[in-house]
């Protein structure tokens, strides 16, 4: 380890010196901003003609390329914008050049995923990486008329859920707790509202939203089956805006203005739902004052203090409360604090500082009324993490390095419990567990030849399970996955020591080799390690569910993943007219969790002792076609893949395909803006998917009168439900704009579920309510019918 | 845990407000049987009278019809004091009984004392072993007028057990009751309870029994004038009491937080570790019960 961090040390110095000496090339560098609002765009080519070489923005708008003298023509294209030629004459010195592009006008707006240059797809060293253009999520038909980023990217290839409702969602057979959701960098623990029907990014303040399911670079580590990275606009710096919405669920407002006459903006968006309020005149008596709403606000404010450093404050803040006396609260708190430092046009720093809060209570009296002083109990638990994570960008001819590091730490409330009965209190709690995850990485973007281009890098991250607290030495049992293993020793531990550590090298490397002008072949490896876990089983996620660190007796997961893929676009004028691509992957896990029949998950000291761990393997292809223009556009997706679980203890040992296992997933977008009508859009969706696996019992006895359900072989998901599909419709209606008013508003109608079809959520067998002597098997729909809805979106 | 699933359940009964809401259809379906095994249903009392220990064999899982019962076997059970008597099954019902002789003090059933049940069955031996717990009494069983639901204008009478939990150690209860002499077996009826409260919730050695638990002993629509109520109080083993929960788990499974079924365990074990496995559970309880009527005497005012 040490020799790694001599290593990264000496690369940091040798490539400032580097880049310093910058020999008789010179340098062209700055930002490019949206023209409308002076948000910093991402992704944007910035690419010299007469040199061939070019640079893509950061994820700040940031570009640099470095040239010889001369004079060269840019071209700056970006799709949506307006593409912009600029000369620029390079001398004997670095030349700052900061860009502005307008928006294309409505006739000819094209809805835009997943690319951003026109050849995106095939040029961009990128595989298994989705894009979604908000733009594009504001048009897809939306459960309730609510738009939805994450609902929007299960409908990707790949990206799947155990079903609608269920809380996050699963990437290449990889579980819910597996993708780290950040918001403006920082981590995100729960991503849903209302236990799963609704994200907690509000899309007024979305800007950008990518997914990484494979080929993960050096910088990001710490989840290993996907990244989902949600940046916030940054606020309108030319003029004020207002936008809101009102919908069946929520109403939204956002804010929007300058600051320091255009040095800076920011941003404050709201929603609430509100059929709590709606309600209130039927709640009387006593269901008066009953809670069940759930809020975001989020914030984001920026300055630029010159034209080398520009500081970001960001912070979300959402929370979900319901209930009459029994009841729950849950959110997510997370405060992020960037400065981009620009040093010398080629090295680019952005260092990130952030807190992220998760945390849950139930209560048995939400309301506190006066009569339950004396009998209610009610429990609550958080996770907390403080973090600090400077991120280096050279840009070196046909090198773009990356390196930096991260230093998190976690504090891990597992809860504490107060109970009363007839006024005695009793409170019981465990203690906080700590760790600190550390971690170190250098990467390479480099362009070998001209059909050849290579990512490569290296992370290492370090785990420290932190005193104080409580290690618990285990025992085998001979009955695993059925009994508790027995806990032989208890050791104590005080503040500044360590219980345990890990430490993970994790390579990532990627190759593009472009076949022909219109096609490449990609291929990526990658190691991603996980130090902390979610706890869960049940089918769905629970907002209560349990995160707990990496401990001497739960091992970090480790995840390795090989993809390939066959890119190609054709057709139209530039032939990208479509977008084609077909990935394979393989991923192999270790040290998943799984847990023993009747785990006590919920405030339990030797919570360890119930879990098991094993393997698990996920592979599959993917194929993705898209028509990214014209009046009629969208995608088309098809996915084939299989997950799998090999966990000691259950199943008899064999493996298992895991609840979230779907062996075929159909996803088709369509968009269609008639070039006729200056005012209507629409859009549909379908999507097909196999029926999930599903455990049940083979055989029955009686016992005082109940049947009792027994599947001898303890067999784990031996059979499967029945496929679901579902297509949602929605139209969007512009309202007129009049000359010299700002304000633009419009209609989305919506409907989702159109042919009303029960779809399976799950189905299981269980002794007949009305008789428990009997037996029936369920299917459970958690929509049965057909769900239409109007909103309404305006904007200053 | 199950408390929590079934707050959820509440929570998402609110769902109709948004016009959502999940949906349970019943469904034809089949599933192969697996191997047929012997169950056992053996739930040994401190009460006076006959005690029934019930043998039959498993089924396919969608045969309703009567169990096969499980004949000629030879079953008998002990104590640690030596005491050991056997079970018949004169009328070939595959109910083995054993009833004490009328001046017979030994009780089969005295707290704090280990029984052990054998079983030769189809050329198997089986054994399982099981301990009598400490019981608390049942010190109250009051009424008070309440609204059924807080969204409901029909009122009816809320019923309350009293009792406190034994202080010095973890103490596992199983709970059910009688209106009008009736049984109430809907899944939710079936009450367990840990030191008086949920497993898990808080330390709550030697308290009184948490209110949730005091009323879990209520229909939906809750009690009527006049009605008879009878809380029927159990202890069970820590292995007993996770049977419970386990089989008790599979009759609420339900809806988005369903969790994948498990086997509910057994406590019956073949002495030959190579022999088929049996199914089943051997219990034995001491049972405190507590009869009220609803009635002036035992309504209070705010049930607290």
């Amino acid at each position: 380890m040490k020799i790694f961090f001599t290593f990264l040390f000496g690369l940091f110095l040798s490539l400032l010196a580097w880049s310093a000496s910058a020999q008789d090339k010179h340098t062209v560098s700055g930002y490019v901003k949206d023209a409308a609002d002076g948000e910093g765009l991402i992704g944007v080519s910035v690419y010299s003609r007469e040199s061939g070489t070019g640079a893509v923005t950061n994820n700040y708008g940031f570009y640099s390329v470095t040239l010889p003298a001369g004079t060269y023509t840019f071209v700056i294209s970006y799709v949506g914008y307006q593409k912009q030629n600029r000369a620029v004459t390079i001398a004997d010195k670095d030349v700052r050049l900061d860009l502005e592009l307008a928006e294309e006008g409505r006739d000819l707006q094209e809805l835009v995923v997943s690319t951003r240059r026109e050849d995106d797809n095939v040029k961009n060293i990128e595989m298994s990486v989705n894009k979604v253009d908000i733009k594009t999520i504001q048009r897809i038909p939306a459960l309730l008329g609510e738009v939805d980023v994450i609902r929007s990217i299960q409908l990707l290839p790949g990206v799947s859920t155990v079903g609608e409702g269920a809380t996050g969602f699963n990437v290449r057979g990889g579980s819910i707790d597996q993708n780290l959701v950040l918001l403006d960098e920082a981590p995100v623990y729960n991503s849903s509202h209302l236990f799963g029907f609704f994200s907690v990014f509000n899309p007024d303040a979305v800007k950008d939203v990518k997914l990484i399911k494979g080929g993960v670079p050096a910088m990001y580590g710490g989840r290993v089956s996907s990244i989902l990275d949600v940046r916030l606009k940054e606020g309108n710096s030319k003029k004020t805006e207002i936008n809101g919405g009102i919908g069946l669920i929520f109403s939204r407002l956002s804010y929007e203005r300058p600051l320091f006459k255009g040095k800076g903006s920011f941003i404050i968006a709201g929603r609430r739902s509100y059929a709590d309020v709606l309600a209130q005149p039927f709640l009387t008596g006593d269901l008066k004052g009953s809670q069940f709403y759930f809020y975001d606000l989020t914030a984001k404010a920026n300055l630029r203090i010159n034209e080398k450093n520009t500081v970001f404050l960001s912070g979300y803040f959402g929370r979900d409360v319901f209930g009459a006396d029994f009841g729950f609260n849950w959110g997510n708190a997370t405060t992020s604090l960037r400065w981009n430092k620009v040093f010398n046009n080629k090295l680019f720093l952005n260092t990130t500082a952030f807190y992220s809060n998760y945390d849950y209570s139930l209560d048995s009296d939400l309301r506190r009324k006066p009569d339950n002083t004396r009998d209610y109990f009610r429990t609550n638990a958080k996770i907390v993490n403080y973090s600090i994570k400077p991120d280096f960008t050279l840009f070196l001819n046909k090198n773009t390095v990356t390196f930096g590091g991260q230093t998190l730490l976690y504090d891990f409330q597992p809860g504490t419990a107060t109970a009363a009965s007839a006024g005695v209190v009793r409170t019981f709690g465990l203690r906080s567990k700590f760790a600190l995850e550390s971690s170190l990485y250098v990467g390479n973007e480099q362009q070998v030849s001209s059909r050849l281009q290579l990512q490569y890098g290296l992370r290492y991250s370090f785990y420290q399970y932190l005193g104080p607290g409580e290690a618990f030495t285990l025992g085998t049992t001979e009955q695993p996955g059925v009994v508790s293993r027995p806990v032989l020793s208890t050791r104590t531990y005080q503040a500044g020591e360590t219980i345990q550590t890990y430490g993970n090298l994790e390579p990532r490397f990627a190759l593009k080799y472009d076949l022909t002008a219109g096609s490449s072949f990609k291929l990526s490896y990658n190691r991603l390690a996980q130090y902390v876990h979610l706890l869960s089983n049940t089918t769905a996620s629970t907002p209560l569910d349990v995160w707990t660190p990496s401990t001497n007796n739960v091992a970090p997961q480790l995840a390795d993943q090989v993809a390939a893929g066959y890119f190609r676009n054709f057709g139209g004028a530039t032939g990208n007219l479509f977008e084609a691509s077909v990935e394979v992957y393989y991923k192999s896990l270790q040290n998943q969790i799984d847990y023993i029949d009747r785990a006590n998950l919920v405030l339990n000291r030797f919570l360890e002792a119930d879990l098991l761990t094993g393997k698990g393997r996920a592979y599959g292809a993917e194929f993705y076609l898209r028509k990214a223009k014209g009046q009629l556009n969208g995608w088309v997706s098809y996915t084939l893949a299989r997950t799998e679980r090999l966990v000691e203890g259950v199943n008899e040992n064999r493996w298992y395909p895991t609840r979230f296992d779907k062996t075929h997933t159909l996803n088709a977008v369509v968009l269609f803006d008639p070039i006729r009508s200056k005012r209507w859009n629409f859009a549909a969706t379908f999507v097909l998917t196999s029926g999930t696996p599903a455990t049940f019992f083979n055989n029955r006895f009686t016992f005082q009168d109940i049947a009792v359900g027994t599947n001898p072989d303890d067999a784990r998901n031996n059979y499967r439900i029945r496929p679901y599909h579902r297509l949602d419709l929605s139209a969007t209606l512009q309202g007129r704009k009049r000359p010299g008013k700002r304000k633009e508003d419009n209609w989305v109608f919506s409907v989702y579920n159109v042919y009303a079809r029960r779809n399976p959520f799950s189905e299981y067998f269980r002794a007949n309510p009305a008789n428990i002597a009997q037996t029936q098997a369920i299917r459970y729909s958690v929509f049965a019918t057909i769900i239409p809805s109007v909103t309404y979106n305006f904007k200053f | 845990m199950k408390e929590i699933s079934k707050l959820m359940l509440i929570v998402i009964a609110l769902f109709p407000l948004w016009g959502l809401g999940g949906c349970e259809t019943v469904i034809d379906t089949s599933i192969p049987t697996a191997p047929v095994q012997l169950a056992v249903d053996a739930w040994l009392t401190d009460q006076p009278g006959e005690q029934r220990i019930s043998l039959t064999q498993t089924a396919n899982y969608f045969n309703n019809a009567r169990a096969t019962p499980a004949l000629n076997a030879n079953v008998t059970v002990g104590d640690n004091t030596g005491r050991l008597v056997t079970f018949t099954d004169p009328d070939n019902d595959g109910v083995y009984t054993w009833k004490p002789a009328l001046r017979d003090t030994a009780r089969l059933g005295v707290i704090g004392r280990t029984y052990g049940l054998s079983i030769q069955y189809g050329g198997e031996s089986y054994a399982a072993v099981a301990q009598m717990p400490r019981i608390p009494p049942i010190d109250s069983l009051t009424f008070t007028k309440e609204k059924i639901s807080p969204v409901s204008t029909t009122e009816g009478y809320r019923a309350q057990f009293f009792a406190n939990d034994l202080p010095g150690a973890v103490d596992f209860y199983y709970a059910r009751f009688y209106r009008n002499g009736k049984l109430q077996n809907r899944p939710q009826d079936i009450t367990l309870a840990y030191d008086g409260a949920f497993r898990g919730s808080a330390n709550t050695d030697g308290l009184m029994f948490i209110r949730p638990i005091r009323r879990s002993i209520n229909p939906d629509s809750l009690y009527a004038l006049a009605d008879s109520v009878r809380v029927e109080l159990r202890t069970v083993t820590v292995e007993g009491y996770a049977f419970w929960e386990l089989l008790r788990a599979q009759l609420q499974n339900a809806g988005l937080f369903a969790t994948p079924p498990a086997n509910v365990p057994s406590n019956i074990r073949n002495r030959n570790a190579n022999g088929p496995t049996a199914v089943g559970f051997f219990l034995a309880s001491p049972v405190r019960t507590r009869t009220a009527t609803v009635s002036a005497p035992n309504l209070r005012g705010n049930g607290s």
